[in-house]
């Protein structure tokens, strides 16, 4: 059974203090180190202490690490046995870590887009340039350290700090207890790669220690539901990633027959565990047939094991699959149930149960359960009109609008909670590299600074 | 042999503690309402599950209903408190017999782990009302030391963090690392008693860090718990020059009981009881039995001296059950953590 270990500033670190990870069917995984409290504390000191690597080195280290995500052997584990675990563990669908391994290659294969998208265009790279011999806006980073709470929803949200390693940043993270595989084969593959072991360090925690974390780094990025949100709402130093809550609009001018195919894939692809998956379809004009059409194509989505090559949905432990049943049951009461209605957990008879898919009719577009994500394929669909404006439509991460309206468009892309919008016929997962997910990491963590030499 | 002296010494406590001349008033007006006649069906240790656990009367009587008639005017008592980390401070006296004898029991398990004599003492741990300050102080001056003590309030501290007021009790606790620092950079220092968050706070500052590994020849710890992966890096890497010796005491043990000697990098940390004066139990909390050796279980804690009689108190804490040294009395205990909660109380460790 594999040991993960902590991957410290002195190299890995194996604690006295060891969790058992479980597959789904309660069977040992591996097990986990965790850090106390001390040990984050020196590590974080060691980090900033730690130079940055020059910019070209870290592009390329990150280009390097990618590609050995993706292929090769890291910490024993062949790229294969990677994601199977991940999938025996987690429930995802095989094809979806395996997608997602993917993403995270190429993401980091092309994280110089990120960075030289990010930069303002005024802006110089380094004081060395030329131009700030007359005085020019050099772009520079705000601290030295950043920390993640990584989520353990999808291997590909650790895509989101690789950014801040390119910008120089020394990041520490701190993998989900449920999912510490992806963080642990991506950092090793980094400090390979040329981070070094004080570039970037793994450092798994209980919750207790969890925000020493944050508070010894300059900045850090924390995912979680509305109440993580709110708890550091107040905090310029942290940059909360909540729930999607991503939406498809649809305009009575439109056609939403040809679509079908889109809002399908913008609620169950990747399983329906993403924050990028659709939670809402707004429908201008009667939103039945449109629940109707997308309850039957979801409903011929095949229950297995998440393992299985074939599998599409997610997959989860029995008690938590029921407990999610009843919330889900308990949430939706009143709406017009689709798909779903009669349960959503699906016994495979080894301790695990698949996740159906649920399609919901609302009566109004400010039906709090538009705002309701679960990770698995769920959609409510309600009515929209243009009384009802924008309002239904805020909180969002990606907002697919299908629609002709130039004057809505102009105001769905000025609102500030909606964080994307795709216009037309285009899946709310779809993205494209170089292109912000949640915003440009930079953003938070970088500054201009007029210099002049 | 071991059985008959257990019998002797707890019989002999029992006719101190039950008998109209030597008795405190407290226990002479308690026994009337135990059921059981303490002279007469107390017998052993075994027997001690008799008496109900009192200690959180200890919160409202009377410190003087505590002390003995056995030492009439010569009682020499101490009062002192504990932390209140499950409630309402409780009170104990301490008599100068009982005081003098655990600070020398204390010395001596210093010596078996070579802590040096004639060096002088830093203590950040808690002073009056708790008596770990006084046990510092006299300790240090017992083995030709002097002691410099800092002021330190648990109690704020836990109120500060059971309010969420992590912010204040974290500039509390910075502002008794300044002073730790003045003593550190002023004085010839040659043990540090401390506990282990004021260590882990300490072992941020990389002066501080600096200064005793070059003066601190002794470490000692206690107050709250430490868990085994932090030990080792204090130990090894942070305050690397330095003999680390642990202690687990607290107000209703009247004392402390000391790390055992000898053992190996990797072993646990042993905690011995002042046997028999002191002695443990670890139990399973839902069957009241005593696990079986190696097993983790709940703590059962007696105390049984002239000073005092406080049995049957279940504390706080849990820890593996280890075998005593050479057939001693109770139980050795490893790993000692507390409990989430306690009663309806949430346990709050702060800086002690």
């Amino acid at each position: 059974m594999p040991s993960l270990d902590v991957l410290g500033p002195g190299g890995p670190y194996r604690s006295r203090r060891q969790e058992t990870i479980r597959d789904l069917a309660g069977k040992p995984a591996a097990t986990l180190s965790l850090a106390p409290s001390l040990y984050v504390t020196r590590a974080i000191k060691a980090l900033r202490r730690a130079p940055a690597l020059p910019v070209d080195t870290r592009i390329a280290a990150l280009a390097q690490a990618g590609r050995a995500f993706a292929t090769q052997t890291i910490a024993g584990l062949t790229a294969q046995e990677y994601q199977h675990t991940v999938s025996a563990v987690t429930g995802i669908p095989i094809t979806v870590v395996r997608n997602a391994t993917d993403d995270i290659a190429r993401a980091a294969e092309r994280i110089h887009l990120n960075v030289e998208n990010a930069r303002p265009a005024g802006a110089v790279r380094s004081w060395r340039d030329p131009k700030a011999r007359d005085g020019a806006a050099v772009w520079t980073r705000r601290g030295e350290v950043f920390a993640v709470h990584a989520a353990g929803n999808h291997p590909a949200v650790h895509q989101g700090w690789l950014d801040a390693l390119a910008l120089g940043y020394r990041v520490a993270v701190r993998p989900s207890r449920r999912e510490p595989f992806t963080p642990h084969r991506l950092v090793t593959a980094l400090r390979e790669a040329g981070f070094g072991d004080e570039g970037v360090v793994l450092l798994p925690t209980d919750h207790h220690v969890a925000g020493d974390i944050l508070r010894h780094a300059d900045f850090g990025m924390v995912y979680g539901g509305a109440d993580v949100v709110a708890k550091y709402a107040g905090d310029p130093r942290i940059l909360p990633q909540g729930p999607g809550r991503s939406k498809v609009l649809i305009t009575a001018e439109t056609e939403w027959e040809p679509i079908v195919d889109t809002l399908v894939e913008s609620i169950s692809s990747g399983a329906g565990v993403g924050c990028v998956n659709a939670t809402g379809v707004l429908v201008e004009g009667d939103p039945a047939p449109v629940a109707a059409a997308i309850a039957e194509r979801l409903a011929a989505l095949p229950s297995l094991p998440a393992t299985d090559e074939r599998a599409v949905l997610p997959v989860m432990p029995v008690d938590p699959a029921r407990r999610w049943d009843k919330h889900l049951r308990q949430r939706a009461a009143g709406a017009k149930a689709w798909l779903g209605g009669d349960g959503i957990a699906d016994d495979l008879g080894d301790g695990s149960a698949v996740l159906r898919p649920a399609v919901h009719q609302l009566d109004s577009p400010f039906a709090e359960q538009l705002g309701m994500e679960l990770g698995f394929p769920c959609a409510w669909v309600a009515p929209w009109d243009r009384d009802a404006g924008v309002r239904p439509l805020r909180d969002t991460l990606v907002l697919t609008a299908v629609t002709t309206d130039a004057n809505l468009i102009d105001e769905l892309v000025a609102e500030p909670t909606i964080a994307n919008v795709y216009v037309g016929d285009h899946p709310t997962p779809w993205m494209g590299h170089g292109l912000p997910h949640d915003g440009y990491l930079a953003e938070f963590l970088m500054r201009t600074k007029t210099i002049r030499c | 042999m071991v059985e008959h002296t257990d019998g002797e010494f707890v019989r002999e406590m029992m006719r101190w503690h039950f008998s109209p001349e030597t008795g405190s008033s407290f226990w002479l007006k308690r026994a009337e309402t135990l059921g059981f006649d303490p002279l007469t069906e107390v017998r052993d240790f075994g027997d001690l599950g008799l008496f109900p656990n009192v200690v959180d009367e200890l919160r409202d009587v009377g410190v003087r209903e505590l002390i003995p008639r056995g030492y009439g005017d010569e009682h020499g008592a101490s009062v002192y408190e504990s932390g209140g980390t499950t409630g309402q401070p409780k009170r104990v006296m301490y008599s100068a017999e009982w005081h003098r004898r655990s600070v020398e029991w204390f010395s001596e398990r210093l010596d078996s782990h070579g802590v040096p004599r004639n060096v002088d003492w830093l203590s950040a741990v808690p002073t009056g009302p708790h008596n770990v300050g006084a046990m510092a102080v006299d300790t240090a001056m017992l083995r030709g030391g002097l002691n410099f003590s800092i002021d330190l309030d648990p109690r704020w501290v836990k109120k500060l963090i059971g309010q969420g007021n992590t912010d204040m009790a974290s500039a509390y606790t910075d502002h008794l690392i300044e002073q730790v620092g003045y003593i550190l950079a002023s004085q010839d220092v040659g043990v540090l008693f401390a506990t282990p968050p004021m260590l882990e706070r300490l072992a941020q500052h990389d002066d501080l860090v600096e200064l005793v590994n070059r003066k601190v020849r002794a470490i000692i710890w206690g107050g709250t718990h430490l868990d085994a992966d932090t030990r080792d890096l204090l130990r090894d890497e942070v305050f690397a020059s330095a003999t680390f010796v642990g202690g687990y005491g607290g107000t209703m043990m009247l004392g402390t009981s000391v790390e055992r000697p000898g053992l190996g990098a990797d072993e646990p940390c042993v905690f011995d009881s002042f046997a028999p004066y002191t002695t443990f139990r670890v139990v399973d909390p839902d069957t009241g039995r005593v696990v079986p050796y190696g097993e983790r279980g709940q703590i059962v804690l007696h105390h049984m001296s002239r000073s005092a009689l406080l049995v049957n108190n279940i504390e706080r804490d849990y820890a593996t059950r280890i075998a005593p040294v050479d057939g001693g009395f109770g139980d050795a205990v490893a790993d000692v953590a507390p409990v989430a909660s306690f009663g309806d109380t949430a346990v709050v460790e702060g800086v002690y």
